[in-house]
């Protein structure tokens, strides 16, 4: 028979279950921390790739979409830090490196997949590793009757005056990379600044703004004519979201806007990491990834469908074209080159 | 004689009750206790972080090197790069003119509402006054940027009417900065001088008239001294809001503007240096605490110290 005190305790018991059991289920499953971004990208990565991870390695995986990463990972404990996967551009790397938040480098022997990336995605330049990147160059618009550009100095045709857009450069890691291509085609290199600031007076007036997201509006609504984009901020209007606008890689070369992945040295779940970037690299998550966000991808072994192929850097010689900048030497000279765009495109 | 004894003893307990009710903290002291403690915690505690970040040369919580240096106030004071001092005149500059002319639009508009008999009248204005409010301060500047911009609604209609040859410089200028902000700030100035011009006796600005006042010299020397506590707090919340807004100046400033809040949301965000964002942060709080204070005392005298101080 069922004592009233043995019902109340096994009531109790099943009560303190039902609570309970998802954080004990949630305490055994292991936690993986990372940044990635919003948009498109972050649909599929929330949709497919980020669940099928899950599924596959037995975890959970908690995505901070918020920009900007940095100054939360600054703020968060060294040994505990908020992110287990960092994922930036390589200027913030860089900056991440500098203060100890991130490692210097991840081999193919933490990330076995590291073994088919391009040299670039692992190259000196770069603190972690490149999952993909894209091309910096002139976005245009076709129905404006201006001469298509071939080269960054178009850019600068009188004719563009008000019509020419760029960015923010303290803000931008895009408005530096054009910054530094302007000291390498007026001057003497990437790191020549005073031919890059007299090359960016002669850009007045110029229509500038802090993301690219805008600069791909201004160009859709025809408020500036050519200005200076990432490939795949122009490639994906095509089909049936075709607009009037098209894509130039200058002859000089174009600028790499690289997706970079890292580990924070403290993280707890250091191997989960590493899997993940690994998985990242798999060729069938790029190939997912970059059609879906016209990114190229780092692994070597990806086949791309051809319409893909046929305009993002799939080849070793489309490869060659990428400019990789030197964000080490760029970051510790930042707050002087700031202070400097500053005056010139002021008034 | 035992009549005083009893007195005494009467006087003692009275004293003893009400010093004991003095201990005991009133309800209203209760009441604002919540208030008290989101102050403490969402703006006592990060003000203090700040400051103490502000002097010293790193994280000291995370980075055991950081030592204390005023080098962060240094280059703000020495500005050095040369564009510091600019960023602080224009924050305030912004937040003058976006503050004069939110009042100037938004006086005659509160009196207006407020003076108003009819009752869906009253509602329907304060409805067109608050519905600005329900849109978020993103979408609004956008929505700015597609009427003032190059291609926007102003300049493209003018063109097509052959009335200007090339676009009007309306954005990506103080002049659109001050524009989208003021329309943003408008429905506060408004909202807060309605309260006010509500309460004036109407029958005072008669009495001035029935003396021989006209309605200006009336509305002068009577409705708007009595107003002046309005538009002292009014003008105080649409300045402090306007000179720590970062959004719209971003937006519709383009190379032009550059104020103190997005100089510190640079530093935090792409410099990642959090101990100079800091520094900016405390000074931008102090002047602007040094022309408040200046305000107040200049708007109580005027008002021959209405209770304004």
């Amino acid at each position: 028979m069922i004592s009233r005190r043995s019902m109340l305790r096994t009531g109790a018991i099943a009560a303190v279950a039902t609570v309970g059991a998802p954080s004990i289920l949630h305490a055994q499953t292991k936690t993986l921390k990372i940044t990635t971004w919003g948009g498109k990208w972050g649909d599929i990565m929330k949709a497919t790739v980020l669940p099928a991870f899950e599924k596959e390695f037995k975890c959970t995986v908690q995505a901070d979409q918020a920009f900007p990463f940095m100054p939360k990972l600054q703020a968060s404990p060294k040994n505990d830090p908020l992110y287990d996967v960092f994922h930036t551009n390589s200027n913030e790397q860089w900056s991440a490196l500098t203060e100890g938040l991130v490692m210097a480098k991840i081999t193919a022997k933490e990330v076995p997949n590291i073994a088919d990336v391009y040299p670039y995605a692992v190259s000196d330049k770069i603190v972690g590793v490149t999952i993909f990147t894209s091309a910096i160059g002139l976005g245009y618009r076709t129905d404006k009757g201006i001469p298509v550009p071939k080269s960054w100095k178009d850019l600068a045709d009188p004719k563009l005056a008000g019509q020419r857009g760029g960015y923010l450069i303290p803000v931008n890691s895009l408005g530096q990379c054009h910054l530094m291509m302007l000291g390498k085609v007026y001057g003497k290199g990437l790191q020549d600044l005073d031919a890059a600031y007299k090359a960016l007076e002669q850009l007045k007036p110029i229509k500038l703004v802090d993301f690219t997201g805008q600069m791909e509006k201004m160009l859709l609504s025809g408020e500036v004519s050519e200005g200076v984009i990432h490939d795949s901020g122009v490639l994906r209007y095509e089909g049936a979201n075709r607009q009037p606008v098209e894509f130039c890689s200058p002859t000089e070369g174009v600028m790499a806007l690289e997706q970079v992945l890292n580990v924070t040295p403290g993280s707890k779940v250091k191997e989960l990491a590493f899997s993940y970037i690994d998985y990242m690299l798999r060729p069938d998550v790029q190939k997912l990834l970059a059609e879906a966000v016209w990114y190229s991808p780092a692994n070597k072994k990806v086949k791309l469908s051809e319409k893909y192929d046929a305009r993002l850097l799939t080849t070793p010689e489309k490869v060659a074209t990428l400019i990789q900048p030197d964000w080490k030497w760029y970051n510790a000279r930042k707050d002087d080159i700031d202070a400097r765009v500053t005056r010139i495109l002021k008034g | 004689m035992s009549f005083g004894v009893d007195r005494s003893i009467d006087l003692r307990h009275d004293t003893i009750c009400m010093a004991a009710a003095s201990h005991r903290p009133s309800p209203i002291a209760w009441l604002i206790a919540p208030a008290v403690l989101l102050f403490v915690l969402f703006f006592v505690l990060p003000f203090a972080v700040m400051a103490m970040m502000s002097v010293y040369s790193g994280n000291p919580v995370t980075n055991p090197n950081a030592y204390p240096t005023t080098r962060h106030y240094e280059r703000f004071i020495f500005d050095t790069a040369g564009i510091f001092h600019d960023a602080l005149w224009a924050t305030l500059r912004i937040g003058l003119v976006t503050t004069v002319i939110s009042l100037l639009i938004g006086y005659p508009l509160a009196h207006w509402m407020a003076r108003m008999h009819s009752r869906l009248g009253h509602a329907l204005a304060l409805t067109a006054v608050i519905a600005p409010l329900l849109t978020g301060i993103v979408v609004r500047t956008f929505a700015w940027m597609t009427i003032l911009q190059d291609k926007g609604v102003i300049n493209t209609t003018l063109m097509s009417w052959g009335v200007i040859h090339k676009p009007l410089p309306l954005m990506y200028n103080e002049f659109g900065t001050v524009v989208a902000l003021v329309h943003i700030y408008v429905p506060f100035m408004v909202l807060t001088l309605i309260g006010v011009i509500g309460r004036i006796d109407e029958r005072l600005e008669q009495a001035a008239r029935s003396l021989g006042a006209g309605r200006i010299r009336a509305f002068v020397e009577v409705t708007l001294p009595l107003s002046l506590p309005g538009i002292l707090a009014g003008s105080l919340l649409v300045f402090a809001l306007s000179i720590s807004a970062y959004v719209t100046p971003s937006l519709m400033g383009g190379t032009e503007v550059l104020t103190l809040p997005m100089l510190i949301a640079q530093q935090v965000g792409t410099s990642f240096n959090p101990n100079f964002a800091g520094a900016l942060g405390v000074v931008l709080l102090l002047v602007c605490l040094v022309i408040v204070i200046a305000y107040n005392r200049i708007l109580a005298r005027l008002s021959g110290e209405q209770g304004l101080a």
